[in-house]
Order: C-alpha cells, then structure tokens, then sequence
C-alpha cells in the first residue's frame, strides 16, 4: 500500500474517540514533563554554569594550595606585567563581638550570642576580577578595608546583633564594621557554608592572633589574563606556571572553565539519579498507552476484519494504527515537554534557596528534544504488542462473530517483546547514562513490576474465594468485579501500585533519614569539636568544658606534616613516575576545602576520608587520587592505645621497641601502596622523621570520635610544634554561652557545634527531598491517569452496564455506588500492594544501603492504602461520568 | 478445452468448535461455478452457507478438500498473499453491511479502489454512487443513512473495482421487503452490467428465485442443485 493512502486511511479512521486522545496524551504528557523537567533544570543550570564561569571564580585561573604559595610565583608575576594577580587566604574562624571589660566569668550571662563561627576571606589587590561584588555602602571592597575595618555578610550582623559602624572582635584584635557584603560571585545561596562572609585586609589579619594557625588556611591566587584566553591558552599558561616553580606538586591549578567542581559533580548525579525516577512516570505513563492501544484494537476488530476482508495485510493494518500511536504520541510528548521545560522556571518562586536564579540560562533545547524522543519511543514499543492484536483477527469474523482468532506468527510476537524490553533498557541507559545503573533499573522495574501483578492477582483471586452472599449488595458487586477484573483492571492496578510504591518508598526513607539528622545523637557522641588548641590554652579550655559540666571529654594532640619520602624514594621522584598525574585537572579535596567544606584538622582524618570515598573513578580520578595521597597535608597524631573503634588488621602496635613506629588505616596505606614493614619519611615543619610501619589498622568512620590516618608512637613527636584537638558533650542549653566563652578568651580556637551542621545538612537534604518528592508525585500521577483511562477505555461496557441497571431499577446514585465500590476496592488492593512493596523497598534501603535502623511508622500502610482507594475512586468515577449518565433504553438497542 | 471454472470446490470439509464439541458444518462439498453464473445457496439457518461463501471468499481455510479460484487452489496461499487476491478479484455484501463507521459514505466505496491501485478512483466512486441513486449523499457517515442505504453504498462499494466474483452473504436480511427488493434489484442490475460472478447465500426462496441456479444446502451437504430461468420483478 503506498504511504499516502496509509496516511489517508490513517487520518479517516482516527476520527471520533477523543477521549482516547485526551488520556493517551494524559499518560505520555505527565512522564515527559518529569524527564524533560529534569532535564531542563539541568542543562539550564549548566548552561548558566559555564556562561557564568568567570564570574564563578572571579578569575581566569585560580592556584591554590594548604600552606603558603612559594615566593618564585612572585617573580613569575612581576616578570609579567600584562597579568593581574590578587592573593586571598580564606579560613574558617570565631568573630564576636568587641567588648573588652567583659570578664570571663560574665561571658555566659548574657543572653543573645556573642559569637559567631565565620568564613574568613583575607583580600589583598583587586577582587573579584569578573562578577559583581555588590557592597553597601557601594564602594569598592579596597576602598572600605584598612588595618582596622572588615566587611561582613548580612547574616552576622542578624546573627550578633550588630549594625555597620559597632567593633567586631576577630583573632582577639578589635575591628570596625565598615560595610556588608549584599553579593558574592562565587558564593551561591545553597552552597554548604559554614557562616556568614567577612572580609579582611592582609594588613588586618596581621594584627590578629590568626597568623600562628597556618595549617588551615586556603591559599590562592587570583589570576586575570588580557583578551578572553580560550581552554588551550590557559591550560598552556598553567604548565608555564608550574614549571616556573621548584615544587608544584602540592598546587592546584583551577580555571574558570572547572569551577564549583563539586557543583557539577553533584549535578551529574541529579541528573542521572533523578533521571531515572522521572523516567519511571514515563514509562509507567508507556503502560498506560499500551493499556489504551490494547483496548483500541479490541473496539475496532469489526472493522479491521472489515478491512482485512477488503485485502488490507495484517502488516498493513499494524502500520496503520501504529502511524495513529505515533502521531497521538508526538502530540502528547508536546505536552510533556512543553511542560516539562516551563517547570524550572516556575519552581523557582516555590523554592528559591535551592534554585539560584541567577544560574538558570534560557530554555535549553536538548532536554526538549530529548524528551520528545523518549516519548515517541516509549510510546511505540509499549504499543507495539498491544498492537500485534491485529493478526490474530480472522476475515471471517465479516461473517462469523465468534470466528476464532488466528494466531500471530511467533516471531513477530518475539520480536515486539524484545523491541519492548531494549527500548526500556535503551530509554534507562539514555537517562542514567551508565551501563550498569540502566540494567539495575530496568532489571529491577520489570522484577517489581512482575512481583505487583502477581500479588494484584493473588490478592484478586483470594477475594474471588470470599463468601459474599451476606454482603450489601454494593460491596459483593465490587468484590465480584474485583475477582473477575477487565482486560485493562490488572495492569491498571499494578501502575497504580507501582506509583504508591515509589511514593511510599521516598516518604519513609526520607522521613527516616530526617529523623536521623534531626534526632538524639549517640549516647557517647560529642557535640561539639574545637580546633586549633594551643598547648598552652589547653588547661584553660578544659577548665571552660568543666565548667559547663561537659563529658566525655576527649583530645589529641595534631602535629601537621608531608609525606616526603616512601622507602627511601622521594615524594616528586613517585609522583613523576605516574603514580599520580601531572595535571592541572583539579583536585577535588583541594577544591572542595577551597569551597568552604569543613576545613581539615577537625575530627581528625574523618572529612578526608569523605573526600576520597566521595570520588567516583569514572573520569581517571584514580590517578588524582593517588597525587592527592601524597602530596595532601598529613595529620599526625600519637597515642598509647588505639580508640575504641580501631581494629589492628596487621602486624603489632608499638612493637618494635628500637625504632620509631608508625600505624596505618588500612585505605590510606593501600592508597599510598604500603603495608606493614615499608617506611615512610615525614616532614615535620622542616624535620625529616623516618617511620617504620609495624600495624595497620580498620577505623568505624560512622563513629562520631576523633581518628587518624597516620597514629605515630608516643615519645617521637611529642617535641614539635602541636595544636590539640578536642570533643566534649555538652548539654544544648550551655553550647552558645561555651561558645562565647572560648571566643572571647581564645579567639583562635574554633568551636564547631555538631547539631548545628547537621541541622544545615538536613535542610539541604530537605530541599533535595522536595525534588525528588516532586517526582515521585509524578509518579503517583501517572498510575491514577493510568486507573483512569482503563476505566475510560471500558466505557462502552459500562455504559452497557449502567444502561442494564437502570432498567433493572437501580438509582443513578446507586450506580455511582456501585462503581465506586469498584474503583475503591481495585484502590485499595493498589495501594495494600504498592504498599507492602513501599515498605520493604524503603527497608531493604535503609538497613542493607544506609545501615540505619528501619523504624518505620506501620501506619503510613493503611493510610496509603486508602489514599490510593480515594485517588482511584475519584479518577474512576470523573472517568465515567459518560457512561454514568446514559439512558436505559441503550439497553434495548443492544 | 474446458474453461477454467471460476471456482471449484472439491470434498470441501468445515469442522467448527461448538460447545467443546467439533461439528462438521460442511461435510465433502464438491461444487463448481462458471465464470458469470449467478448461483444462490440456499438453505435453512445452520445448514452451512456462510460458512461455505467464507471459503469459496478465501476468509476461512477449510478442515479438508479445496477451492480453487480461477485455478488457484486457497489452500496454498498464505494470509498476505489471500488478502490481495480479495484486492484484486472479490467483492463483498453482507447482512449487516459492514461499511466503516469512520468514513464517509463515499470514501467507503473508494477504499477497495484505492487498495487495487484503480486509476481515476474517484470517478469511478462517483458513478456508483450515481449508480445507486446516493450521489448527493456521499459526504455522510453510515450513521446518517438508513439500512436501505447504507446497503446501496455497500453495493457501490462491492462492484467499484469491478471484481470477477461477487459474493453476498444474505444482503436483505436486515431490511424491510420492499427495501431488500429494490436492493436486490440493483444487485441484479449490477451484475448484469458489470459481468461478475455472482455467488449469493439466502434462507429466503424468493430471494433464490432471482438466481438463474439454485444450490440447496442442508446439515452441510448439497441436496439439490437446479438451473431455471431466473424469475423476474415480481409485479
């Protein structure tokens, strides 16, 4: 048949039934919105990233490092004069307010705070090269900072009570408020911060006590090169810096191209996790066509056996109304994507902490396209069996109505399920973007989905086996239509089930995990850590904790140092040799310190290990991660006996009484490739000490106390410069006045307050959660557009139906009855389902992924249970309003 | 030589599931028509006569024996290869009329043209129409037109691409006497001019009667097989 009379006859008999286009539409449009909204919400903020890059950074190229730049980048500088260079140090400290007279005794009394945990950006040239930095009053930041003045962030001046012109107390010396900072390029509104901002001149950090605490401190240089270098040219201008340099290696070198690394990565993940949930509505939404496609076909047998009668071939009837599936999918992808693509740009008002305005570019046109194509194609392949209904109609049913079908040849029937399973798994690996994660999705989908009906129908059928004769008569109609479901009911109750699931599943999890972050800590756990103790200052802090009546009061001393040499070769002679990359790609500890992660020193070693664990392999980071092993700041720390959650895996602690002994966790001496025998070469502040590895040791990172790589054995160490780091429990109530305390008595000891960083994780999580709520409502939404159009599609029996009742007598409200019986009854088994599925899924999360205990509230199981009884009986009912109101002569005309 | 015949069916057998239990609805039917005989199959309810127009149609297959259309036997063909062979050679008239609801009454009797690959379709359509008296009527659906004409249309349709064979599976059953004469007088108009084959199954005597041949059918086996000249209008 050519083409144009396929079309034609196409076009003719898609005419009439425009409810089927309305919910095949409703069923594609509701998946295609979530994953073109995903999709969109990415890409504009990438989009946004990269066209905003400069202004992100501030600077063409930004070098960074954790001790001093080396002098030599001096000369680099002055023999250049076409460069523009500004020098920042960045660390997090204690500000409070200046009040001298105050006594430390009389520090607790009052009742507002009086300090404040600060991110301190110490500024010496021009700043920032690109972006705005928007101060009030609307100066340039050099013009309002000198020795004596800083600028601070609006959220200080809330949190102290003060206003521009009062004394601030930073690093113990007295400064005055000259002005507040309104904008920061770089500094997004949902970034993970630790306070407000406040700027320093170089001249002003000088006279605070700040100096001595070099190990903490981020430094950078701002670079601004002429003209608009592109990628190859700054890349080119890095390696020139490097080599300009004695020792580059523990440099990072970030251009703007790579900024907010961790920004990205995340977004990588959102994309491709969130991805998959949103494409869970499209393909459940795929069900819901193929639903609607199956019983399309079965209303229109008549007519194809007329047309099959005629001479059309059973291909030629397949295409037909596979271009009318096609077309009807085109449309209802419009929608979705249309849709889909308006969704970031009006979530933004609902939740503008999370979405920073500024970063959304445009209206991106890959996810639209992207979306389209997903629903075109889940469209056909979910129709395709459904579709293949036409060989099985016999020419013969012109004249017999009861003609047995024909049978559809095997390898067509074959070919349509495999076209369905690859187009679900092609559809998840387009979205997730990984091998690996696709099959899991899609094998674990078919896996549950395949669980769903089977309990659907258990459950059915036991509900077939209950003895009904006593019952009211509404509900023995339900339970009967219930046990003999249409053709459409099963898989209707499974999409439905299906969304509760998820919906069910992200509720208890995220409530479960909310709980965590929010709730009692562990009995033994601190509350709070302080950093950057003295020696000196220790009797006195510890004096401070007693009298607030802290416990469990626990310190170590921390000696900073660097891995200069393993076995006797040195750390550049390993690194060259390609253990680890010569590169400026970024390291990503490096960066995310610089970013204003918890900065290192607290809690021992713990962040660090987050940092490598938190780094995927994919992009060869694993090289990265080995330079990263070597040439990072190393904390050391000594001690007679291991803590608690320590385990000697190998060799023996302190057990070579001539040598110096030094024991290793056993990642990080993976990482470095020793083991138990290999000795390691420290530079303490200047001062070869050569360690020999006799243990290496398993550390239970999930406890909350203080643990180390690198534990060296008591009497080696205990002569260099050290600071103490400390944890104690201390009640709630007192933690603001301890806070306080320490700041005005030692300003250089940062106090950081366990609840409150928790606190900031839970509402980041929180609003995370609410994005991926979002999609699990989507979820929800495609089953009941699903229940919805199975009803629909069954119109013309129950119109049959109502039809009969009414001339048997029943009321029109009766019939409502009835049918809502029905409606709720195929809810409930949804949602009783979905809902067991709901649990056990969000279980075997939390204890086998998050290994948290699974307390689950056994209520949410009823209460989802009749959600979804409510859901399906509304859609169920608003889907037959048709039927509901046919007259009962229809009965007669048969 | 003798001429190939029409159609020729040899022991034609039909079993048919009913009630869990196989019945034989055709029993060994040996049966041959001319090209152009108007024949009538006649017989009462369950004798088997939709069953046989199906294979003499090529829509059914038959349990055992044959029938060979202009030579070929059905049997050998596969669906595709049947389907255009109903393209290019059968026309259709049912009880029920059997037009496409979602289609005009007009693009109704276009759709087999079109499917032959018949050139100036729509000429050809409009002449029918004429034809059958409904050439204002071909832009409404079968639902705006009653049974008389609803089967007219059938009619035009079954005779457009002017097939060699004609079969027509009780075509005035559903209409009232007078309704089903006149269509049945155009039936017979139709054929005359067009030239076709005619193979048309009845319950109903007088219907028979218009047949210049007569096939009477009972519990699956012919019983009686008679020529006579075929009665005219009855005044």
């Amino acid at each position: 048949m050519r083409p144009g009379l396929l079309l034609a006859i196409a076009r003719r008999d898609s005419r009439g039934h425009h409810g089927r286009l309305l919910f095949f539409t409703a069923c594609l449009a509701v998946g295609v919105a979530a994953v073109t909204g995903v999709g969109s919400l990415v890409a504009a903020l990438r989009d946004g990233m990269t066209s905003h890059s400069r202004e992100l950074l501030a600077a063409d190229v930004v070098v960074r490092a954790s001790r001093p730049l080396p002098p030599e980048l001096d000369a680099f500088v002055a023999a250049r004069p076409e460069l523009a260079v500004t020098d920042v140090r960045e660390l997090a400290t204690m500000v409070s307010r200046w009040e001298p007279e105050r006594s430390l005794a009389a520090a607790g009394a009052t009742a507002a705070p009086a300090s404040r945990l600060v991110e301190l950006k110490v500024v010496d040239g021009v700043f920032p090269f690109y972006g705005t930095l928007r101060l009030d009053p609307p100066r340039t930041l050099a013009s309002l900072l000198d020795a004596e003045h800083a600028v601070v962030g609006p959220e200080l001046l809330e949190a102290l009570d003060l206003a521009p012109g009062d004394p601030l107390s930073i690093g113990g010396a007295r400064f005055e408020i000259a002005g507040v900072v309104l904008e920061e390029p770089g500094r997004l509104g949902f970034s993970l911060t630790l306070g407000p901002r406040v700027f320093l001149s170089a001249q002003g950090l000088e006279r605070t006590s700040l100096q001595g605490v070099g190990n903490r401190v981020r430094y950078q240089a701002l670079f601004a090169l002429p003209g608009l270098p592109d990628r190859e040219a700054l890349h080119d201008f890095g390696r020139e810096l490097f080599e300009s340099l004695p020792d580059s290696s523990y440099l990072r070198l970030e251009t703007h191209e790579e900024a907010q690394p961790t920004l990205r990565r995340a977004l990588g993940r959102v994309e491709d996790y969130l991805g998959l949930v949103a494409l869970l509505s499209l393909l459940l939404g795929g069900t819901g066509v193929a639903q609607i496609v199956r019983a399309w076909i079965a209303e229109r047998t008549a007519a194809i056996a007329v047309l099959r009668c005629l001479g059309v071939r059973p291909r030629e009837v397949l295409l037909l109304y596979l271009v009318q599936v096609a077309l009807l999918a085109l449309v209802g992808s419009a929608v979705g994507a249309a849709a889909g693509a308006a969704l970031p740009h009006l979530l933004l008002p609902l939740a503008p902490e999370l979405l920073p305005a500024e970063l959304l570019q445009g209206v991106p046109l890959l996810p639209i396209l992207r979306g389209l194509g997903l629903g075109l194609g889940v469209a056909v392949v979910f129709s395709l069996p459904a579709l293949t209904a036409v060989w099985r109609v016999p020419p013969v049913r012109v004249l017999r109505a009861d003609a047995a079908p024909l049978a559809t040849p095997r390898l067509l029937r074959t070919a349509t399920v495999v076209a369905l399973a690859g187009g679900v798994f092609g559809a998840a690996w387009l979205q997730g973007d990984d091998l690996l994660r696709a099959s899991v999705f899609a094998g674990g989908l078919c896996l549950v989905g395949g669980l769903l009906a089977l309990a659907a129908r258990l459950l059915m059928a036991a509900v077939g086996r209950l003895p009904r004769e006593r019952l009211a008569p509404t509900l023995k109609h339900g339970l009967a239509a219930l046990a003999r479901p249409g053709a459409g009911t099963v898989g209707a109750i499974v999409a439905l089930g299906l969304g509760v699931l998820v919906v069910l599943a992200m509720l208890l999890v995220e409530g479960r995990m909310d709980d965590e972050l929010r709730g009692a800590m562990p009995e033994n756990a601190p509350s709070v850590f302080m950093v950057d103790i003295q020696p000196d200052q220790w009797e006195g802090v510890q004096a401070a904790l007693a009298e607030v009546r802290a416990q469990h009061v626990d310190s170590v001393p921390v000696v900073m140092a660097r891995l200069a040499a393993v076995d006797g070769r040195s750390v550049s002679e390993l690194i060259a040799e390609g253990r680890g990359d010569e590169g400026d790609e970024g390291d990503e500890a490096g960066a995310e310190r610089a970013e204003g992660r918890e900065p290192d020193g607290d809690r021992g070693d713990r962040d660090d290990r987050g940092d490598r664990d938190g780094r995927d392999g994919r992009d060869g980071r694993d090289r990265g991660r080995g330079r990263w092993v070597y040439t990072r700041e190393q904390r050391l720390t000594w001690l007679q006996e291991l803590p608690q959650d320590n385990r000697i895996l190998a060799g023996a602690l302190w057990s070579e009484p001539d040598v110096a002994e030094v024991s290793l966790e056993e990642d990080f001496a993976e990482d470095l490739g020793v083991g138990v025998g290999s000795r390691l070469t420290f530079d303490v502040l200047g001062r070869p000490v050569e360690l020999l590895v006799t243990s290496l040791r398993s550390v239970e990172w999930g406890s909350f106390s203080i643990n180390f790589f690198v534990v060296v054995e008591p009497g080696v160490l205990e002569q260099a410069p050290h600071f103490r780091i400390a944890s104690a429990q201390v009640p709630p109530e007192v933690e603001s006045a301890l806070q306080d305390r320490l700041a005005a008595a030692y300003p250089n000891v940062t106090l950081l307050r366990v609840r409150a960083i928790l606190e900031k994780v839970a509402t980041l999580l929180g609003s995370l959660g609410f994005g991926v709520r979002l999609l699990g409502a989507f979820t929800a939404l495609a089953g009941v557009v699903i229940l919805a159009g199975a009803v629909a599609s069954t119109s013309l029996r129950r119109a049959r139906e109502v039809a009969l009742l009414k001339t048997l007598g029943v009321t029109r409200s009766g019939v409502v009855l009835l049918f809502s019986t029905e409606y709720a009854l195929s809810g409930l088994t949804a949602g009783l389902v979905g809902g067991v599925g709901g649990f056990a899924l969000a279980w075997l999360f939390l204890e086998q992924v998050l290994e948290l205990g699974a307390e689950l509230p056994l209520l949410a199981l009823p209460s989802a249970a009749l959600c979804a009884a409510a859901l399906a009986t509304v859609a169920g009912i608003a889907a037959s309003t048709r039927a509901l109101s046919v007259r009962p002569i229809e009965s007669l005309r048969g | 030589m003798e001429p190939v015949p029409r159609l020729l069916c040899q022991h034609l057998t039909r079993r048919l599931p009913s009630g869990g239990e196989l019945i034989t609805v055709l029993d060994r039917v040996d049966l041959r028509i001319e090209r152009g005989e108007f024949v009538a199959i006649l017989g009462p309810s369950g004798s088997g006569k939709s069953t046989l127009l199906g294979l003499l149609a090529g829509l059914d297959r038959p349990s055992e024996g044959s029938v060979a259309l202009d030579g070929v036997r059905l049997e050998t063909l596969g669906e595709d290869e049947l389907a255009l062979l109903r393209r290019e050679k059968l026309g259709f008239v049912f009880q029920s009329f059997q037009l496409l609801g979602n289609l005009t009454a007009r693009e109704n009797v276009l759709l087999p043209l079109e499917l032959a690959g018949r050139r100036h379709a729509g000429a050809r359509a409009d002449e029918l129409l004429e034809r059958v008296g409904l050439e204002k009527r071909g832009h409404h659906y079968p639902s705006q037109l009653s049974g008389g004409e609803q089967q007219r249309v059938a009619l035009a349709r079954a005779f457009g691409p002017r097939p060699s064979l004609l079969l027509a599976d009780e075509p005035t059953g559903n209409l009232d006497s007078a309704t089903g004469r006149r269509a049945l007088d155009l039936l017979v108009e139709l054929r005359a001019a067009e030239g076709a084959t005619l193979v048309l199954v009845t319950h109903d005597g007088q219907v028979a009667e218009r047949a210049e041949r007569r096939v009477h059918l009972e519990a699956g086996r012919i019983v009686r097989d008679e020529r006579s000249a075929p009665a005219g209008r009855p005044a």
